[in-house]
């Protein structure tokens, strides 16, 4: 058991907010995710019971995302008027050239279900292992694995202009209905 | 579509673990600044094998900061407070002079303001403004404009004349376009509190969700950011 130390946190802010990003599917809105998740962790002192930073950062962000999209639910329709629009920042990446890249692929990591987001982006965004990741999402670790290789496999067909697209993603999602609701069985 | 996005899954997993995308810097000072902030001051070496009971401690003290919620002026002497409860109270009160009408020059605002922070146009989105008052606590200004919706609830939007704005503790915060919002529970009202131009805004109405308050609360920020 030991305290954590909040200093320890800041080397993390880098994987959290590409994490965040590919969550959400925009910088502006990772950036909140970001600043909320370390709020939260920051507001009370936390002891960790033999975990790693990184895990327990990505228990907090689920939560904080999954608060954010019930809240996100629940406010007023606005229509265009509320559109978040903010300057972007123009140096995402140390290679220029990956902007592009690294924008498309995580727009298509946010675009697909939840709980497949998720998995995705604990162990080949944040790197989790299988076993942390599955603790982090409160799964089994099959199921984790499950959704991980469903994940993968979609974002691919997806990615590959003439590959039958929408009719495997249909599958795979209504394949994955009953996961997705229960979040326990593979 | 990029020539260089992956196809297959092990292409995916490697594309995935190259990327190297850096936080915004201002994202990395905000972090900081809020580690600062909650780090607590060098311990002695005896000292440390009390952090669990510190920490039980210091949880206790975080649950009495939430009971206590005050605003304590900038700056100012500790006979000068200004509540939580007062700047909820006026939002409550009755408006004592007419509607203000809306800037001819900006369809985000209201020709109202305090020290040139405008209160929010919000006809498009459904809130009517009906009227404004203000009133003296703790020798600032504090102005209010109330606003209705279709179904008759009523929204009070203060505005603490003065900065420093009032340093305020307690409720949730909640981020929005990098400002944070702090979200409180007063007798039976959910209100938001932030600043603007250092400025303290309050924002409340009875029956009015949270995440209605947070979202017509930001929603101004965000639309001067673009217009």
């Amino acid at each position: 058991m030991r305290t954590l130390d909040p200093q320890s946190l800041t080397q993390h802010v880098d994987r959290l907010y590409r994490a965040a990003w590919a969550l959400c599917g925009s910088r502006e809105d990772a950036e909140d995710l970001v600043q909320e998740t370390f709020a939260r962790v920051l507001s009370r002192p936390r002891v960790l019971h033999g975990d790693d930073d990184l895990y327990y950062l990505m228990r907090v962000l689920r939560n904080t995302f999954l608060t954010s999209l019930r809240t996100a639910s629940r406010r007023p329709v606005t229509g265009a008027a509320l559109e978040d629009v903010v300057a972007a920042d123009p140096k995402p990446t140390s290679r220029p050239e990956q902007a592009f890249e690294v924008q498309e692929l995580y727009a298509t990591i946010a675009e697909l279900p939840e709980a497949f987001r998720l998995a995705l982006v604990a162990v080949d965004v944040l790197g989790l292992s299988y076993r942390e990741a599955a603790r982090a999402l409160r799964v089994r670790e099959a199921t984790l694995t499950t959704r991980v290789f469903r994940a993968r496999n979609q974002v691919a067909a997806r990615l590959t202009p003439d590959a039958p697209r929408d009719s495997e993603i249909e599958r795979e999602e209504k394949n994955a209905g009953g996961v997705l609701s229960s979040g326990g069985t593979p | 579509m990029s020539e260089r996005l992956p196809k297959t899954e092990s292409e995916l997993i490697e594309r995935l673990h190259a990327i190297d995308a850096r936080a915004p810097e201002e994202l990395h000072r905000k972090i900081e600044a809020m580690v600062a902030e909650r780090t607590p001051a060098r311990r002695s070496p005896g000292a440390i094998r009390w952090q669990p009971v510190a920490a039980v401690a210091l949880a206790a003290a975080a649950v009495v900061a939430v009971l206590v919620i005050s605003l304590v002026g900038g700056g100012g002497s500790s006979s000068q407070r200004l509540t939580v409860r007062q700047a909820l109270a006026l939002t409550r009160l009755p408006a004592t002079t007419a509607a203000p009408t809306e800037n001819p020059h900006n369809g985000t605002q209201l020709e109202t303001a305090v020290g040139g922070v405008a209160f929010p146009y919000w006809e498009h989105l459904g809130w009517r403004s009906t009227g404004t008052r203000s009133d003296q606590i703790s020798g600032r200004t504090v102005t209010t404009v109330f606003y209705v919706n279709g179904r008759g609830q009523r929204i009070g939007y203060a505005i603490v004349a003065g900065t420093p704005a009032p340093a305020v503790d307690g409720g949730v915060v909640s981020w929005r376009g990098g400002t944070p919002y702090r979200l409180l529970k007063r007798d039976g009202s959910h209100v938001v509190v932030w600043q603007r131009n250092g400025h303290l805004c309050v924002v409340s109405g009875h029956g009015v969700s949270s995440a209605t308050l947070l979202s017509l609360a930001s929603w101004q920020e965000r639309h001067t950011l673009t217009s």
